[in-house]
């Protein structure tokens, strides 16, 4: 086991340190490949592999969220016609209904949560690759909550899904529609994007 | 420092200090310096009433993926929805990615952590199978952040304020057990630290090997 050159045993240095995401061990940050010494996983890779994986992932996410917002994500057909809604369309049809919650609720989850989360990687990318000085708990603190908010995104898609079985009568019936399916692939690019985030990116 | 002492400390998840644990007094919690997150807990009895608390949750999300969750009923024709219709709906329709997402986030992922939740504590209870608790530990850590019964909660909410304009809406024991999962998985969550249960793990299979 790799021993440090601490002498005094008061002091211990918390850079060196990171936690296992998997079973929250500390571990001796070796600055690449990190076994854990408790669960025995691979926790960390190279901080360079792993910085680019969050990037590509969010690069695809980011693209992914424009026919996500474009094409409709609900499709209304009723005695014949077709009605088609997007995102916003549907939040502007809420609004207009009165159902102000909702509207915020799905405002803030659909269209907020994914743009904070696209900001909020990209800040702490942008961060680490230019050493810039900024204050690493607040850093660590971003991050936890783009983990957080991760999956609230997922509303509308989960709507979309609900509303199709039970509007499913002759005269009326709601169907998803392409947003649907993009709304949700971005949705597990963002998750997988700050899955492989390296927190040791941070750390610098 | 030896390896071994790091085991003396604890890192907070959301800001990252490190903190050096102090013994607790049963039902205590200990709370980050910075950030206030609650970082360790001593449960008195934490094995048997988390394994309670999991048993129910099973049951009672089988109950929920079995029984319909709610009705709606438009000019005298009723329209049910249940977890499996929604997974049938969304390949009827094509969105094959949709509907699996659905399957897995909604349905699987929740009941592999529960089930494996409970076949650990009671294979640690019995001091069996070190690599299987092992495996299932790591499973259940992984699986977490893509169980998403919690917004699909949210959701099952926003559609019923969608739809209360249009038409009336009942409300099944599907709908009633689904809270009372929620609930129970909140408790567990709350209950379970993972440090700990490694930290049981390593004394309890280091004492048979
Ligand atoms: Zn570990
Ligand atoms: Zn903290």
């Amino acid at each position: 086991m790799k021993r440090s050159t601490e002498s005094t045993p008061n002091r211990y240095p918390t850079e060196k340190l990171v936690r296992c995401p998997i079973c929250e061990a500390v571990n001796y940050d070796t600055q690449s490949i990190i076994r854990c010494r408790r669960c025995k996983e691979l926790i960390y890779k190279h901080k360079q592999i792993s910085y680019h994986k969050t990037l590509a992932f969010l690069i695809t996410a980011a693209i992914l969220y424009i026919p996500a917002n474009v094409y409709p994500i609900l499709i209304t057909r009723q005695l014949g016609t077709l009605q088609e809604n997007t995102i916003l369309g549907g939040i502007i049809a809420l609004w207009e209904a009165g159902s102000y919650p909702v509207a915020l609720i799905i405002l803030l989850a659909s269209v907020f949560v994914p743009i904070l989360k696209f900001l909020f990687i990209s800040y702490l990318l942008i961060t680490s690759k230019y050493n810039m000085k900024s204050s690493k708990v607040d850093q660590h603190k971003l991050f936890y909550i783009t983990e957080a908010i991760g999956s609230w995104s997922m509303v509308d898609v989960f709507v979309v899904a609900i509303l199709s079985v039970l509007i499913h009568f002759s005269s009326i019936q709601i169907i998803p529609g392409t947003g649907a399916t993009a709304f949700a692939l971005m949705v597990f690019f963002t998750m997988l994007s700050a899955l492989s985030f390296d927190i040791r990116l941070i750390k610098h | 420092m030896p390896s071994h002492e790091l085991d003396n400390f604890i890192i907070c998840k959301k800001c990252h200090t490190l903190h050096k644990k102090v013994p607790l007094a049963h039902d205590t919690k200990a709370v980050c310096r910075y950030c206030d997150t609650v970082i360790y807990r001593n449960h008195r009895d934490l094995f048997n009433t988390t394994l309670a608390l999991a048993i129910t949750a099973l049951i009672l999300l089988i109950v929920s993926f079995s029984f319909t969750i709610l009705t709606i009923n438009i000019k005298g024709v009723n329209q049910s929805l249940n977890f499996a219709s929604m997974f049938i709906v969304m390949f009827e329709h094509h969105y094959y990615f949709v509907g699996i997402m659905l399957g897995f986030l909604v349905m699987l992922f929740p009941l592999i952590i529960l089930s494996s939740t409970i076949l650990l504590l009671i294979l640690m209870k019995y001091r069996k199978y070190p690599y299987l608790v092992k495996r299932l530990l790591i499973l259940i850590a992984k699986l977490i952040p893509w169980s998403m019964i919690d917004i699909f909660f949210i959701s099952i909410l926003v559609a019923m304020v969608k739809l209360f304009d249009f038409t009336q809406i009942d409300v099944d024991v599907g709908f009633i057990s689904f809270i009372a999962v929620l609930l129970l998985d909140f408790m567990i969550i709350k209950r379970i630290s993972f440090n700990e249960l490694w930290i049981n793990y390593e004394e309890i299979y280091r004492i048979n090997a």
